[in-house]
């Protein structure tokens, strides 16, 4: 069955990688920049409000319109292998960065907390932290290869304890305001050598400094490609939902993360906050007003939410980086042998497999050093964004037909539209991207070296691919089950009204969209049907394999059921008689309603007519069915 | 994936003796369409062009319609289409007629069954014909009674009308079906 979710969840998913740099970003940035960086994190996180408006509009666009698909339709397949290229370099370093940040918290714990316990054991927090991360890389990998449903589940829980946390935090730490007072970051900036980069040490950069803490900052805006990878998951109405997610985001890190930066530095002292530079947050617990024991648990609840959210992290790069993958072997640019399915699952587990490689290997390498993963991993971010704004905004100039939505600040001149805003946020994106490249060497260094080695291996794979076979349309991966009956399929179908929509024809479902604008998932299945005809003993001998017609039929199915957000269970049946096949599958379903399309070959009133013997010759009851054909200018109903 | 197999008829010696429930056309019973004089039985003819010549000669014959041959044609014509023999073993051709106000049905018993031209596979072993008239508001009836025949006609009626001693008999199993 293909089922969507609901805003709340798909914000949740993208949260939990958004939000979480709330436990690292503090430490990195300040490091970077000084005791100013709350106010730069602050910059990146409002700035991620047009950043989400770009998301929403070119989501709106293509239902599957992640940076790859967007950037193909405007400027071509190589700028958007790279632009894609960047991408997963994004992903692996979110998975590493959040487990390795993680295990530093909990090794923080165990270190402040063993000695109270009498326990003389101290753990090594970079050996430790490579260790957890390794673990939670395997954990993770392990639910993505079981499916997303239960990892968007996790992800609401883990979201759930964020806020729980969160809240006792803030309200422990106004009252530790109110009896101490809060001391607000210094704006000046203090750049360390380090964040300078390439250019000299005490180069006075004026204003341009203002745009390199900026740039060191831009971790904060890291997980958004996340919401665009999982809006074709998300239920109908499809735009408002997402308008409503990318809100959700918004407010919840600008909440979340901001307060969590303003609170570390005006709360903890100077001397102190340094040994914290890994573990921030722990800092700000153990810097509260309270006795120590108390801060002590407060700690550990800071620390173990912390873990649970960066782990989550760890989980929402893999399902984000398998997304975005899943595109690339459907363009023919990854081989076809990752989209193989899990044969119990359903998920592209070769993909998983790859991504949690790729995550491990980068947890060994970096050897638990946090601020190395994270002056690498703005790279992905940015250049994922200023591929993704160059995209929308030649979109707007070559394509203008009418969008669903669009970033504002538009200035209608000379009858045309300037999409000023646009190209406000797109310089903005390309001048962080550039100052990046300049002042942060180890991203620079490492960004380029691993997108040029994923550019390099899709060129490959697509040449192979191409050579191969000849590239056609995209076709989506089915599992099939072998059953002698409906038993499976029925468990699937719980509502009480239940709808069978025979589709036969890819360029014939106007039937199935106008079913789908018409029926409401909440109350209703929708059983996608179609059947294989076969005479005689090809019957007998069929095998449980979809050929590349049914292939491309479930496609537009699977598509269409995306583009409206509604949960469709695709149904394949052999038979050697197509009505019998509809009557049968109806019966076994408890279908209330029957849909099919108009034929090229057979008129309605002649369909309607086997329809109607067939169904006689089979009811083994007196409930009456509607059936319906429809078709552009027609619909005939009756109910037999 | 799912298998659904169109079964041929099952053997009369091990269909269901019980007798199907009445499912015909709400409102509409077979048995007051037809007539003994509609019920041709035993059927002339070896084949089912033979058999639907005789049956559309018959019911237009009741109806006092002199211009069979039209009506055949028609009927003729439809079954070049979709086919209208449902693997229970009945036969169920029909046509949309101007000119007629209400149903003309006819039934035809086969002693011996005769396979169908466009389906091989398939016997044919009780052939109801019914013209209804074309228009568009008794197109759902035409509708309905196609589903109820098929659904009346299950292979133990079939088994009980080839073994009836003639229309009259036959006529009265459909009655007591139906009743």
């Amino acid at each position: 069955m293909l089922s969507f979710i609901s805003f709340g969840r798909a914000a949740a998913i993208v949260l939990c990688d958004m939000a979480s740099t709330a436990w690292y970003i503090g430490g990195i940035v300040e490091t970077a920049i000084g005791p100013a960086a709350p106010w730069f994190i602050l910059a990146v996180l409002i700035c991620a409000a047009p950043v989400l408006m770009l998301y929403v509009e070119g989501s709106a666009m293509f239902v599957r319109g992640g940076v790859y698909k967007v950037v193909r339709e405007s400027m071509g397949g190589t700028l958007a292998k790279i632009s894609v290229s960047a991408l997963m370099f994004d992903y692996v370093l979110t998975g590493a960065i959040s487990a390795v940040s993680a295990g530093q918290y909990l090794a923080g714990l165990i270190n402040t907390a063993f000695p109270r316990l009498h326990i003389h054991w101290i753990v090594e927090p970079k050996l430790f932290s490579v260790a957890f991360a390794l673990a939670a890389v395997a954990y993770f990998w392990r639910e993505n290869i079981r499916g997303i449903e239960e990892s968007s589940d996790k992800a609401v829980k883990i979201m759930s304890l964020v806020a729980v946390m969160a809240a006792v935090t803030f309200a422990w730490a106004g009252y530790t305001i109110w009896l101490r007072g809060f001391r607000w970051p210094a704006p000046a900036l203090n750049l360390t050598p380090e964040a300078l980069g390439w250019f000299p040490a005490g180069l006075s950069l004026g204003k341009f400094g203002l745009l390199i803490a900026f740039g060191h900052a831009f971790l904060g805006m890291s997980g958004l490609e996340t919401l665009a990878q999982v809006y074709r998951e998300m239920e109908a109405p499809k735009l408002k939902n997402l308008k409503r997610a990318a809100v959700a985001i918004f407010f919840s890190a600008l909440a979340l993360t901001g307060t969590v930066s303003f609170l570390a530095v005006g709360l903890i002292p100077d001397e102190i906050r340094k040994n914290y530079a890994d573990n921030l947050l722990s800092g700000l617990a153990m810097s509260l007003a309270g006795p120590h024991w108390a801060l002590l648990i407060l700690q550990a609840c800071v620390v173990l939410v912390g873990v649970v959210i960066l782990s989550g992290a760890v989980n929402t790069s893999i399902l984000g980086a398998n997304g975005v993958m899943n595109r690339l072997a459907e363009d023919g640019i990854m081989p076809e042998s990752l989209r193989h399915l899990h044969p119990r699952y359903g998920t592209t587990h070769r993909m998983v497999n790859l991504i949690a490689a790729m995550q491990a290997l980068t947890i060994v390498l970096c050897g638990g050093d946090v601020y190395l993963l994270g002056e690498a991993y703005a790279f992905g971010v940015i250049w994922s964004f200023v591929f993704k704004a160059a995209a929308v905004l030649v979109l707007r100039f070559k394509d203008r037909s009418k969008r669903e939505w669009k970033v504002p600040g538009n200035l209608s001149l000379g009858g045309r539209e300037w999409p000023l805003g646009l190209a406000a946020l797109f310089l903005l994106l390309f001048a962080v991207g550039l100052v990046n490249l300049l002042t942060k060497k180890v991203a620079t260094v490492s960004g380029i070296s691993f997108t040029a080695f994923f550019f390099a291996l899709f060129i490959v794979s697509e040449k192979l691919n191409l050579r191969a076979h000849a590239k056609g349309e995209h076709r989506e991966k089915f599992n099939l089950r072998s059953a002698a009956d409906l038993a499976i399929v029925r468990d699937e179908i719980e509502r009480a009204n239940r709808v069978l929509v025979a589709v036969r024809d890819p360029g014939n479902l106007y039937h199935l969209n106008k079913a789908l604008d018409t029926h409401d998932s909440e109350t209703t299945d929708l059983v996608v049907f179609t059947s294989r005809i076969r005479k005689g003993l090809a019957l007998i001998e069929e095998t449980v394999t979809m050929d590349a017609d049914e292939e491309k039929l479930f496609t537009k199915v699977i598509e269409a059921a995306e583009k409206h957000g509604k949960t469709v269970t695709p149904m394949l049946v052999v038979s050697n008689e197509p009505f019998y096949a509809i009557a049968q599958a109806a019966q076994a379903v408890g279908a209330s309603e029957v849909i099919f399309g108009v034929s090229a070959k057979i008129s309605t009133d002649a369909q309607l007519e086997r329809l109607a013997m067939t169904w006689g010759s089979l009811q083994t009851d007196k409930k009456a069915v509607r059936f319906r054909i429809l078709g552009p200018g027609v619909e005939h109903a009756v109910d037999l | 994936m799912s298998w659904f197999q169109k079964k041929p008829p099952e053997p009369s010696a091990e269909s269901p003796k019980t007798t199907p429930p009445n499912r015909a056309a709400k409102g509409l019973k077979v048995s007051s369409i037809l007539s003994s004089e509609t019920i041709v039985f035993p059927v002339e003819g070896q084949d089912k062009a033979a058999v639907l010549q005789a049956l559309a000669a018959a019911v237009c014959g009741k109806a006092g319609i002199a211009d069979w041959a039209a009506f055949l044609a028609k009927v003729q014509e439809r079954e070049q289409g979709i086919s209208t023999t449902l693997d229970t073993g009945l036969s169920l051709p029909h046509a949309r007629m101007d000119g007629i106000t209400g149903i003309l049905a006819g039934m035809a018993i086969l002693k011996k069954p005769i396979p169908d031209p466009k389906q091989t596979d398939l016997s044919i072993r009780v052939m109801f014909l019914f013209f209804s008239p074309n228009k568009q508001d008794a197109f759902p009836l035409h509708l309905q009674l196609l589903r109820g025949v098929s659904s009346l006609f299950q292979p133990a009626l079939i088994d009980q009308l080839t073994a009836s001693s003639g229309p009259a008999a036959a006529l009265e199993l459909i009655k007591k079906l139906e009743a």
